[in-house]
């Protein structure tokens, strides 16, 4: 609807001003990502030496150099693991209290999903002192379950928030129809509810892993220790430790955002779906 | 029902695990405020409101909260004004609405560590993109990282450039459900493009702008990554803002107490200022 209203609105005249406007979006949003490509597949020779906007002349080897200098496997390999488990735990227990709270007769029903609009208020470090010297007390600082932890502080908030929505929405009476032919609750939930949200599903674990794979200051405060970080704060003490150059930087760069690259490729309306309903403590 | 059993005892070990991982962390953070603990596994003791007093008679505090308000607030008003007109401009007919949608968005999602290093790398001297393009233009050579001023530009700058998409998108959406008729009515009524913007378009985006600002003030004012990894709150503590205060303190002088402390009068001072914006601008409670 609105599509017609605009083409009305608009004369051929300001159609030039459109496109300018346009394009200079376009520079504005892609150009850096546009730079980090660049900048990753070019030879180290002439990287270092000249500025050209145009890309080339080609190479991999800073890649080569990226993979063979750094544990740069290992921290990519940390970051699945962490970024799965995150989003693994996040979905059952986000799916599990945002159900109860719409389905069963609770008291402190408002209670909680307002808490869980209190925790998106929280500063990270209030969060990450009191975690750090809880993890540090009983021995589980600088692990892949303290960092895992600290992410479910954003996710499960923003999972209870996103499938509350959710849920309220779907009709009960499918569930109930399913329940006097003889459904348990519990089979009901798996053959109905599930299938129904799995729109709302998906959105909460594309958010969560994106919240996960891009963090960097619970990792920063949790992880010490090199073979236990995850690829962000790995990238960043390269800067330092190795001396490696920008070439390298921008082709881990360039790793750690292929898969959202893909993952937004494909998935774009969950994207779409999530970022209106403010789903990113970002 | 069995069935219903199980799902209360699945609900509550639910509710214990989120308590758990969100409530008590904010607890013993408080708890931590009170006691003077000088490192991550020593025995504190209880100090009372020792902690406050000296965190608020510091200049350091005070310096870092401005700070913090520039930054956040200047922030905001740009990533307003700029995502009203990305999705002004995505709303309109244009061709490849969805790829330019998709790119437009790309900021939001790339993860902080990787813009801090593109820009960088784009503002290296003598060899980045940015640098070299302002000789060219005759600018000179720009310290950004050496002056205070320039320095808090940068981030703020930074900061606009990541997080405006998340604007245009609640603003997009807001636009769809403003009713064409009140457009032809103004029409009607002789009211130009530009009237029709300030007297229809921004009156019926009121209620999505009051938690889009809402959001975003929360999370500019608690924004750490940005800052810390592209100045670390220099050059000499000019773009120091309280969330970097705290993590200095507690993460790098061990100063535990007084790091829980500036983080929880930070998280007290967003309290009261959410529910003075709650008072002038109400939410509509009708859903």
């Amino acid at each position: 609807m609105s599509q017609v209203k605009n083409e009305l609105e608009v004369p051929l005249s300001s159609r030039l001003a459109l496109y300018v406007a346009m394009a200079l979006t376009l520079i504005y949003s892609f150009f850096p990502v546009y730079w980090m490509l660049v900048t990753s597949v070019r030879d180290p020779k002439v990287l270092y030496n000249q500025v050209s906007l145009i890309p080339g002349p080609f190479s991999l080897e800073s890649y080569e150099t990226l993979l063979a200098a750094t544990d740069y496997p290992t921290w990519f390999h940390n970051s699945v693991l962490v970024a799965s488990v995150t989003v693994v735990i996040t979905l059952i227990f986000s799916v599990l209290i945002a159900y109860a709270v719409t389905r069963l007769h609770l008291r402190g029903k408002t209670a909680i999903i307002g808490s869980m609009l209190l925790a998106y208020m929280f500063p990270p470090l209030l969060v990450a002192i009191p975690l750090y010297t809880i993890f540090a007390q009983i021995g589980l600082a600088n692990t892949h379950l303290a960092l895992i932890l600290s992410h479910c502080t954003i996710t499960l908030p923003l999972g209870v928030w996103l499938l509350w929505g959710f849920f309220k929405q779907l009709p009960i009476d499918v569930e109930q129809a399913a329940m006097v032919d003889g459904c348990s609750r519990l089979g009901a939930f798996f053959r109905v509810v599930l299938p129904l949200s799995l729109p709302g599903v998906t959105t909460v674990a594309i958010f969560s892993f994106l919240l996960s794979w891009t963090d960097y200051t619970f990792a920063l405060v949790m992880i010490d220790s090199d073979d236990q970080k995850t690829l962000p704060v790995g990238l960043e003490t390269m800067t330092g430790q190795y001396e490696l150059r920008d070439g390298e930087l921008m082709a881990g760069s360039t790793l750690i955002a292929l898969p959202l690259l893909i993952l937004f490729i494909f998935l774009n309306r969950y994207f779409i779906h999530g970022l209106a309903a403010g789903a990113v403590k970002r | 029902m069995g069935g219903d059993r199980t799902i209360y005892g699945l609900f509550f070990f639910g509710l214990a695990l989120t308590a758990v991982v969100i409530v008590y962390p904010a607890v013993y953070a408080i708890e931590l405020s009170f006691q003077n603990a000088q490192s991550f596994i020593s025995e504190p003791e209880w100090v009372g409101l020792d902690n406050y007093v000296r965190v608020l008679q510091d200049a350091e505090f005070w310096n870092a909260l401005w700070r913090g308000i520039i930054f956040a607030g200047t922030a905001i008003l740009l990533q307003i004004v700029l995502g009203i007109g990305f999705a002004m401009l995505l709303d309109a007919a244009i061709p490849f609405k969805r790829a330019f949608r998709g790119i437009a968005l790309l900021p939001y999602l790339l993860p902080t560590l990787i813009v801090a290093l593109t820009f960088r790398w784009m503002l290296n001297d003598p060899i980045g993109v940015v640098t070299v393009a302002m000789q060219d233009l005759g600018f000179g050579t720009i310290d950004w990282f050496g002056s205070p001023t320039l320095a808090m530009g940068l981030v703020i700058t930074i900061s606009v450039w990541i997080w405006t998409p998340f604007v245009t998108v609640a603003i997009l959406a807001g636009l769809q459900s403003v009713p064409d008729s009140l457009y032809e009515a103004a029409k009607v009524d002789g009211a130009n493009g530009w009237q029709r913007f300030w007297h229809v378009t921004i009156p019926q985006l009121g209620p999505v702008l009051t938690v889009v600002v809402l959001l975003r003030a929360i999370w500019m004012f608690n924004k750490f990554d940005i800052v810390w990894l592209m100045t670390g709150g220099g050059p000499l503590q000019a773009t120091e803002h309280l969330p970097i205060l705290a993590y200095r303190k507690a993460f790098q002088s061990y100063d535990v107490s007084t790091g829980a402390t500036v983080s929880t009068i930070s998280f007290l001072i967003l309290a009261v200022a959410v529910v003075i914006y709650f008072r002038m601008f109400p939410l509509d409670t009708k859903d």
